[in-house]
């Protein structure tokens, strides 16, 4: 098992009515590894990460996880074949999803939101929960934010708050979807180095970002992504690294200052 | 005007708040029902659901009143006006709330299901405790309004015979001719009820208040 | 249960007549209560505190009393204060004076939703206070309070009805008084209900046909 990628997605098509968002995508996650989706705004980057994730399907295209099909399998001739919800649910069990919007529960706590799936997924005592969602709140250095409600809480730690929640469920892969974009400067800091100490641990990330230092020291891989299509993939050194790729060139001056571009 | 007179209308706004109370309370109830349906995935029963939210909220209460006041005996429902009073008030405050809360489950944000979703709640789970408390929460200021609509409306059931606060009004109106004084009275004490209703509607919504989304 | 269509189709023109008297009372009584709603809320944002204030009771009072009850005040309790009105004119001035307290509450929220910084702007690029109110802010306030009036205009219908119990001779009473004589209540008072909710989706129809045509007023994004 231990051989098989993380994620694999293959072939993966995914239309919004007319408009084709992903035409066909091939990509391997490797595990125990940082892998950075890079693109310009609207080339499918969030789209991706959703189907991964099971929150979109896909129209055609195959995705794996730890090499198990999720979602649907490929068939005798070629045609896919839905799985029954149940098994759904247990192959997304393994992947934690971290949202640009936080998506964090209003009605409840910090210690609540972490804990809530704890009791109501996992079947724990209410009590157990805490604990351990408590001890999650620590690793995220929020521990004495714990009784606050996400209306309390600055953006940077609501952020860390729902990376809490997703690992308290103990997931082996993580997807990120921009978790920094709608953060300040100064709170963008201390949400990518909660994400820099995971990737220290081992965890297996898919980072769609546009946080191009943090994608080029953290991640072992690069892809980027435009218009529905994955034009280059390497390491940061080969995909940021001169030649570049015209594509990868336009992208690092159409959409960031200058300046980071030529800090690579 | 004396007091007793006074007394008489505190007395008779008794059943004027029952009624209203029994009212959107089983209103709630039929409202819960309403909108299950009206967002269910059966196309039936989503168009039962919307044929009834068009019909109640575009007829005037006092209408459905008069038609179920009249209808309930034609079909061997020999029932006391004030049940009737009921039956009209409840449907129709029903169709209303149905929109409210359906207004309520939209406004959700899509992505506290999606992170419902990521966490492995079922369906069930997820309704239970994520959609209901926040749409319950983001519904709490439309339902005080409703509520505080359906005991003004109230006063229409006056028409088929209950003696409820405006009914006593009237009654007494005509026995002392003094009509400035005791619809003025009335209204006077409508508005209490309603300030009182206001007032709890917003401790709850207070108390409830987690910040906004 | 006998449905005599016959029956009324022979009372017809009575019908159409009180139909006509609706639809007026209807009408006359909204834009009135829009004009007059606006004027308070004018008078309310932009005049004296103490007027603000003085303003404030009634549309509270308005709003927080029946509709019945209001006309029973005005019909019965008026003449004890020398102001005797007949049925119709009470009813368009009850129907005038409540719909105005809620209009001028819609008005209100219209001009507090309104971000200072458009009219800022207006300043800027050198619009005086009247080419701000007629080009920036009336524009913005239409598309913002489109639905709400809308929804407001169609209680107006409704709360009509209730002018047939001080005998305004309007559709309810027409119809009231065709099932007293001819014992045909559940018919008419069924037919009666059509009546009112297609006038209802005819008015939100044109309410969202309106919305559409205005949309480009609507605020971008943000
Ligand atoms: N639910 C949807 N319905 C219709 N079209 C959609 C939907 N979601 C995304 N799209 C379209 O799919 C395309 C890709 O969107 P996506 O959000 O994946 O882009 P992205 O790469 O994440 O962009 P960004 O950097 O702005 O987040 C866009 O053109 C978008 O309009
Ligand atoms: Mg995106």
């Amino acid at each position: 098992m231990t051989e098989k990628p993380a994620i694999k997605v293959e072939k993966l098509v995914k239309r919004f009515g007319a408009n084709t968002v992903l035409s066909g995508i091939d990509l391997v996650v490797p595990r125990g590894q940082v892998t950075c989706l890079i693109g310009p705004s609207g080339s499918g980057k969030s789209t991706l990460l959703r189907c991964i994730a099971f929150l979109e399907e896909a129209n055609e295209g195959l995705i794996e996880i730890n090499g198990e099909p999720l979602g649907f399998t490929s068939g005798e001739y070629g045609e896919r074949n839905r799985l029954p919800a149940a098994q759904i649910q247990k192959v997304r069990s393994h992947i934690g999803m971290v949202f640009q919007q936080f998506n964090l529960w209003p009605h409840m706590t910090a210690l609540g939101n972490v804990a809530e799936a704890l009791v109501t997924v996992r079947g724990m005592p209410r009590k157990a929960a805490e604990e351990r969602a408590m001890a999650q709140l620590s690793n995220v250095g929020l521990s004495a934010r714990a009784g606050h409600y996400p209306s309390e809480l600055s953006g940077g730690q609501q952020q860390r708050v729902a990376i809490a929640r997703a690992l308290a469920l103990d997931p082996d892969i993580m997807l990120f979807d921009e978790p920094t974009s709608s953060l300040d400067p100064e709170l963008t800091g201390e949400v990518l180095n909660v994400m820099r100490e995971l990737a220290q641990s081992g965890m297996t990330m898919l980072v769609v970002t546009h946080e191009i230092g943090f994608a080029a020291s953290v991640g072992s891989k690069i892809v980027f992504l435009d218009h529905g299509e994955k034009i280059v993939e390497g390491r940061p050194d080969e995909v940021f690294g001169k030649p570049r790729h015209e594509r990868i060139d336009q992208f690092l001056d159409t959409y960031l200052d200058r300046g980071a571009a030529t800090l690579l | 005007m004396s007091w007793k007179l006074f007394w008489l209308l505190v007395e008779a706004s008794r059943l004027t708040i029952i009624l209203s109370a029994v009212s959107i309370s089983l209103g709630f109830v039929l409202a819960s029902l309403v909108c299950a349906a009206v967002m269910s995935g059966n196309r039936a029963a989503r168009a039962a659901g919307r044929l009834f939210v068009s019909f109640f909220r575009g007829t005037p209460l006092l209408v459905q009143l008069l038609l179920i006041y009249y209808l309930l005996p034609q079909i061997g429902l020999n029932v006391p006006s004030e049940v009737a009073a009921i039956v009209g008030m409840s449907l129709c405050t029903a169709a209303y709330q149905a929109e409210i809360l359906r207004g309520g489950f939209v406004s959700v944000p899509r992505g506290l299901i999606e992170a419902a979703n990521m966490c492995g709640f079922s369906p069930a789970a997820t309704f239970r405790r994520i959609r209901l408390p926040i749409a319950v929460q983001l519904t709490i200021p439309a339902l005080t309004s409703e509520a505080i609509m359906m005991l003004k409306s109230s006063s229409l059931v006056s028409v088929v015979g209950v003696i409820e606060l405006t009914r006593m009004a009237q009654d007494l109106a005509a026995s002392t001719y003094r009509p400035l004084e005791l619809y003025a009275a009335a209204g006077f004490v409508y508005l209490v009820i309603n300030i009182v209703v206001a007032g709890l509607g917003l401790g709850l919504e207070k108390r409830m208040s987690w910040g906004r989304l | 249960m006998t449905f005599d269509l016959d029956l009324i189709i022979s009372f017809l023109p009575d019908i159409l007549r009180a139909l006509g008297v609706t639809i007026l009372l209807w009408i006359v009584g909204s834009a009135l209560g829009i004009l007059v709603g606006f004027v308070i809320a004018v008078l309310r944002r932009y005049g004296p505190r103490g007027l603000d204030l003085a303003l404030l009771a009634p549309v509270e009072l308005i709003r927080g009393t029946p509709f019945l009850v209001q006309i029973f005040l005005l019909y019965y309790g008026g003449p004890f204060i020398g102001l005797s009105l007949d049925s119709v004119t009470a009813g368009l001035v009850g129907l005038t004076i409540y719909g105005a307290a809620y209009y001028s509450e819609l008005w209100r929220s219209g001009f507090n939703a309104i971000p200072r910084g458009h009219i800022e702007a207006a300043q800027c690029v050198g619009l005086n206070r009247r080419q701000t109110l007629k080009r920036i802010i009336l524009p913005e306030m239409t598309m913002l309070l489109l639905p709400s009036m809308v929804n407001m205009t169609i209680l107006m219908l409704k709360e009509t009805a209730i002018l047939s119990i001080i005998s305004v001779p309007e559709l309810t009473l027409a119809v009231s008084a065709l099932g007293t004589k001819y014992y045909a209540f559940v018919e008419g008072f069924a037919i009666l209900a059509l009546v009112y909710w297609a006038l209802v989706e005819a008015c939100s129809a044109m309410g969202r046909y309106a919305e559409r045509r205005l949309s480009k007023y609507r605020f971008a994004a943000t």
